[in-house]
């Protein structure tokens, strides 16, 4: 009786180190879990670039010339705009307003 | 004309050139249409009466038309009611006697000629008024000369509008729409509109018995007379706002149906089935005849409410 009391301790003694070391060996060798969207350095990264910054304004030049008085403005560069949302057609023209005088 | 004009157009070219070109149009038939400048033709021409009167084209072209707008309305438009003007107290400039009060009258009414009338002598280049005939182009100058001046705008820039306290020419369409927007003013408030409209190419002119007004002697009193009486108009319309496809027609008509009022309003339309009205009631009740104008070019004008 002693005999079997001391085997079966010695076999649960023996498996829970070996369930142990297994376990261990199993989660050192198991790939890394991802943590939130860190960008990577990897060549599937979406790259982020700065918006381009517009270039100022020439001043207007409002001295008349000798043509009658007219005035010549510089060319102005025109930046393309994003596409609007449909638009009344009234919305844009400009109104005229009628009321006697 | 004592009023604000408005040239607005979709460049296509450099517009500065006939932008003040017409500009200077405006100027010059203000000078010479204006009963109020001493040195005006229209001064000079009723200094003149009883006598014949060399006058340049544009005078006589106008007077013709006024002549042909008295017939047709009746008698409800009538350039020769000056003295009844007058006898109202306006014989100074609108800002004058908004400062200071109608200074003379009422004085009792004199018989003058009928403006029918009229002498023009179109080979000889020269008009004579009757003895005691006065005119005020007042009702129609304005429109004529809206007319010439978006004449003038539109042989560079074809879609175009012209607009001389109210009295609008539209010529083509705007650039970012299809129709022309009109904003009807409330009659006692500015600031507020009564109805928005879409127009194509084509007219509108409103008249009001408040805009022009002023107090005699402790009466109100205002600038639409009614040549039945000699008095100013005294019907329930304040407004009328006409839409016809010329500017000419369209202020006119605008006077004519305001001081007829509901009981010549049908002849009126008889003898002008192109034009649309649009009147407000003393009460502030609305009455409006618009329909599709198929004088108008390839557009209809429409009410957006």
């Amino acid at each position: 009786m002693k005999i079997m009391k001391l085997a079966l301790r010695s076999w649960i003694a023996l498996t829970s180190v070996f369930s142990f070391m297994a376990a261990w060996a199993m989660l050192a060798h198991a790939p890394k879990p991802v943590q939130g969207k860190s960008i990577s350095s990897s060549s599937s990264a979406i790259a982020v670039t700065p918006l381009p910054t517009l270039a100022p304004l020439p001043p207007l030049n409002l001295t008349g010339n000798t043509d009658g008085g007219s005035f010549q403005l510089p060319p102005i560069t025109i930046q393309q705009a994003p596409a609007a949302p449909p638009v009344n057609m009234f919305s844009q023209a400009p109104v005229f307003t009628t009321g006697g005088s | 004309m004592n009023t604000e004009v408005v040239l607005a157009a979709v460049e296509t070219t450099d517009a500065e050139a006939v932008l003040q070109a017409t500009r200077l149009l405006i100027e010059d038939c203000e000078r010479r249409f204006s009963r109020f400048l001493p040195g005006s033709e229209v001064s000079a021409l009723n200094r003149s009466a009883g006598a014949w009167f060399s006058t340049s084209p544009e005078l006589i072209e106008m007077l013709q038309q006024s002549r042909q707008y008295h017939q047709s309305t009746g008698g409800l438009f009538d350039p020769s009611i000056l003295p009844d003007l007058k006898r109202a107290g306006y014989d100074r400039s609108i800002d004058e006697i908004r400062g200071t009060g109608a200074a003379r009258g009422p004085e009792p009414r004199e018989d003058r000629p009928d403006f029918q009338s009229l002498e023009i002598d179109t080979t000889g280049g020269r008009v004579r008024l009757l003895p005691g005939m006065q005119i005020d182009l007042g009702g129609i100058a304005k429109g004529w000369i809206v007319n010439k001046a978006a004449g003038l705008l539109s042989e560079d820039l074809p879609n175009c509008a012209v607009s001389a306290g109210g009295d609008i020419v539209f010529k083509g369409t705007p650039a970012d729409g299809e129709l022309w927007q009109i904003r009807i003013e409330d009659p006692w408030d500015s600031a507020r509109e009564v109805m928005r409209l879409g127009i194509g190419a084509g007219a509108v002119a409103t008249s009001s018995v408040v805009k022009r007004s002023w107090r005699q002697h402790g009466v109100s009193r205002h600038h639409l007379i009614d040549p039945r009486t000699g008095e100013p108009a005294a019907g329930d319309w304040v407004s009328v706002t006409v839409l016809a496809p010329s500017i000419m027609t369209a202020e006119v008509y605008a006077k004519a149906v305001l001081i007829g009022g509901a009981g010549e309003t049908p002849r009126l339309l008889q003898q002008e089935p192109e034009i649309s009205f649009f009147a407000v009631k003393m009460d502030g009740s609305i009455l409006s005849s618009f329909e599709l104008m198929e004088s108008f070019d390839e557009h209809k004008s429409r009410v957006l409410q």
